[in-house]
């Protein structure tokens, strides 16, 4: 059954997470993505890992199996003139190219908007930077790290008592570049959209900034409606809400409400503490946090984690499991809703891989090939282009492809 | 000028609190007719909270409310009534997408569940985005942002060295949840225009949050190991982390990516002979002896700001950033000048700064249009131009109440 981006032609030029990511989006729901790689050693997610063993290999990490199932991968070097030549027979016949270029570097990949739909009137070009591509920060190089800094998420986390004198604290793994890449995917899905109904394409430009700035939640209002500069120091100003230490693991208490706190209260028993006037309400309970998180630590401490979080959700608690992997996969929940997939790759073998958040009722998600070795697509696509064998053996020697 | 994207598309939202209002978000900064359903009887939470300017609260002037519904109309209706139901049902016959995030089975119970819609418009695109899906055995349970970054694994994965599971944003998992199911939509939204199909899309946010932590998925599938929590630290790059600056709680990001960025971090400092210390000869003794290395770069970092610390980095290419709080947000220089902050009158909270739309494009601006909407402020109109009702049907429903 056809996906429901299939017919559409994407050429992805992506390095790590933000250009791969929103396109492997777009492949897993029928798009056909073409992934260009340096013949250099290709995409450095394939330097990433996780490996299996521990022991680096080109084909096997699990962050670049990841971000490209469903993708067709050619090797070819844009840094020469002929390999831009090829280039623009690629994107000739393409509706959209998304890359994660440095800004700086564009023109000498022949990454140039005007250039190119010259050739290709109908061709949406998406460029996702860290920065915009103008400005007095748009040549500013990045990682995931100072831009998870530069949105503002980083300063929300760390701290708290006992670890106040500690930096602000990023989340785990390449969260900047997730992010952008879906909200970039979404953009790129508006301009196809545009053109399905007048015609020609357009440039799409893409801050990762500026996207992780919109999804800094009360900071950025608290600075703009009160003046005020959220602090991640000292308490929270609502509890419970916060990590506790179960027999076997952690759990997250949730109490948003005030009903979430009444059932709590009951289902611990209704202890004569809890009906002390400075646990009175919500923010109360925040500042008197240090008190309460003891009292409570000392309750939660004999139950599973498992056990505790059924109790809750059986009254309507927002309890949740702090997962493991092992937790996740071996979820009932999950599973009966098919969320992992078992995959398998030439190199890398069978590998449980997450699968799609979402069940579209007429056009359902599939996972019709694993990533792409480097390289593995250069004859089917090259031949598909008109190239002969000469040519691309031409190309082989020139170090091109 | 040219029109935005998804001009002439009209969106029911029947969205609250933060998920699906972000999600919905998006559409109207594509040009999207985003039409809320509200009520006082039962207010978006996110027009409960703080901050509100003068700290005076009131529906209309909450931050929250305000950031995240501009460019979106506000239609009141109190769905226990049948009228109102009819109502809604007449809407979406001439609408193009209907979304909500209420717990599994309450649009169903409202009877405004797919079924039902499908039969009124048939190529409907409606998408539902609970925190556990519509389906699994605990389809039922409740959840909100802030616990699905511990359900996700993000939590576990996220800490000090050594240190306990740690949060990661206020509610991470609510703007995510949003995001993927508005890319969902606006997928089938391209199918639909090309094969005139509507379809019905659950979205789980619990699953959209496993979607941003796919090494340590894979690191289980690949070696049944759970990845330990590492602060700032990178197992490729060192040193990489965040570091004090001059001032109070200030602090400066940066990432070393390569040999040659440690050989210039190593000139910046104004310490050379780094690049010959064995300590810190490769990759590996650096991770090794990281937390000297720390010590060493938090020495320099100390007497500058992070502005200087910054430009100073960014001069010789090493990726670097101050750690911005949100004051610093509202007045960086580098976006303000990009045009991103939003700043239009509001009838009740005046001309304040909002966050605006992160990309640009060449031929269909996308620009926010107005404010968020006053709860209710656009019932009359979306009424007599979309419903067809007549002034005199209108005041017969607010007479019995309905259209608050």
């Amino acid at each position: 059954m056809p996906g429901a981006l299939s017919g559409f032609r994407i050429i992805e030029c992506g390095e790590m997470v933000s250009a791969a990511y929103a396109s492997k989006l777009m492949a897993d729901m029928g798009a056909e993505v073409i992934k260009i790689e340096s013949p250099h050693g290709g995409d450095a997610a394939r330097q990433r890992g996780p490996f299996p063993g521990g022991e680096p290999h080109t084909e096997k990490s699990g962050l670049y199996l990841f971000l490209n199932t469903n993708k067709r991968g050619i090797t070819l070097d844009l840094e020469q003139p002929q390999g831009q030549e090829v280039f623009q027979r690629l994107v000739k016949d393409a509706d959209l190219l998304i890359h994660n270029v440095q800004p700086g570097h564009m023109p000498p990949l022949g990454l140039d908007y005007d250039r190119l739909a010259a050739m290709n009137p109908r061709l949406v070009m998406t460029s996702i930077t860290p920065f915009g591509l103008r400005g007095p920060h748009a040549e500013y190089e990045a990682s995931d790290l100072t831009l998870w800094n530069a949105g503002g998420l980083c300063f929300l986390n760390g701290g708290g008592p006992g670890t106040d004198h500690l930096p602000p604290l990023k989340a785990f793994g390449q969260q900047s570049g997730f992010t952008a890449g879906v909200h970039a995917a979404v953009a790129s899905l508006g301009a196809l959209f545009a053109r399905l109904r007048g015609g020609l394409g357009q440039h799409v430009e893409f801050s990762v900034q500026e996207c992780l700035m919109g999804i800094s939640e009360f900071g950025t209002m608290m600075a703009a409606y009160a003046g005020v500069a959220v602090t991640r120091l000292g308490h929270k100003p609502i509890q419970p809400l916060d990590l506790l230490e179960c027999k076997d693991g952690w759990i997250f208490i949730c109490c948003v409400e005030e009903h979430h706190w009444h059932s709590f209260v009951d289902l611990m028993d209704n202890p004569e503490w809890a009906a002390e006037p400075i646990f009175e309400d919500r923010l109360k309970r925040g500042e008197s946090w240090d008190a309460l998180k003891l009292l409570i630590q000392d309750w939660v401490k004999d139950f599973t984690v498992q056990d505790l979080y059924l109790k809750a959700q059986a009254r309507r608690i927002p309890f949740a499991p702090v997962s493991t992997m092992g937790y996740l996969l071996n979820s009932e929940h999950l599973n009966a809703r098919g969320f992992f997939v078992q995959l398998d790759h030439p190199e890398a073998g069978s590998l449980t891989y997450p699968g799609a958040p979402h069940i579209c009722s007429e056009t359902p998600w599939e996972l019709r090939r694993p990533a792409p070795c480097l390289g593995q697509h250069n004859t089917e696509v090259y031949t598909e282009l008109g190239m002969t064998a000469q040519d691309l053996a031409a190309l082989q020697r020139a170090g091109t492809v | 000028m040219s029109r935005p994207p998804l001009d002439g598309i009209r969106v029911v939202d029947f969205c609250w609190a933060w998920a699906g209002p972000y999600g919905s978000l998006q559409l109207a900064h594509l040009g999207a007719d985003v039409i809320r359903i509200e009520s006082a009887k039962r207010l978006c939470p996110s027009r409960l909270i703080p901050p509100w300017p003068d700290n005076e609260s009131g529906v209309n002037r909450a931050g929250y409310f305000n950031q995240y519904n501009q460019g979106k109309r506000s239609l009141t209706l109190d769905l226990k009534a049948p009228e109102a139901i009819d109502i809604a049902k007449t809407l979406v016959s001439k609408s193009d997408i209907v979304m909500n995030n209420f717990a599994s089975g309450v649009m169903e119970k409202l009877g405004v569940g797919y079924d039902v819609l499908r039969r009124i418009k048939s190529d409907i695109i409606m998408v539902s985005l609970p925190g556990y899906g519509t389906s699994g055995p605990e389809k039922d349970f409740v959840s909100y942002g802030p616990p699905q970054v511990a359900q996700s694994g993000l939590s576990a994965l996220t800490g000090y060295v050594g240190g306990p599971p740690m949060m990661a944003g206020f509610s991470y998992g609510d703007p995510n949840g949003g995001i993927h199911a508005t890319f969902a939509v606006m997928s089938a939204l391209l199918h639909r225009e090309k094969t005139g199909q509507g379809q019905y899309i659950d979205l789980s946010q619990w699953e959209a949050a496993i979607m941003l932590l796919p090494e340590a998925v894979m690191d289980y599938s690949m070696n049944g190991t759970q990845p330990e929590r590492m602060g700032n630290r990178d197992p490729h790059m060192a040193p990489h982390g965040v570091f004090r600056s001059k001032g109070d709680d200030r602090w400066v990001s940066l990432s070393v990516r390569d040999e040659a960025e440690w050989q210039r971090l190593g000139a910046v400092m104004g310490q050379p002979e780094l690049s010959s210390d064995a300590r810190f000869a490769s990759l590996a003794a650096r991770k090794e002896n990281e937390a000297a290395l720390e010590e060493i770069v938090t020495a320099w970092t100390q007497e500058r700001t992070a502005d200087e610390a910054t430009q100073a980095l960014q001069k010789v290419g090493i990726p670097a950033y101050p750690s911005l709080d949100a004051l610093d947000m509202i007045n960086n220089p580098h976006v303000g000048a990009r045009d991103y902050f939003v700043e239009l009158e509001h009838p009740e909270v005046g001309t304040r700064r909002h966050m605006g739309i992160p990309w640009t494009m060449s031929r269909t601006p996308c620009e926010i249009r107005r404010p968020a909407p006053c709860l209710g402020q656009d019932t009359e109109a979306v009424l007599t131009d979309i419903v067809g009702l007549s002034q005199s049907e209108i005041a017969a429903l607010r007479a019995k109440d309905i259209l608050t």
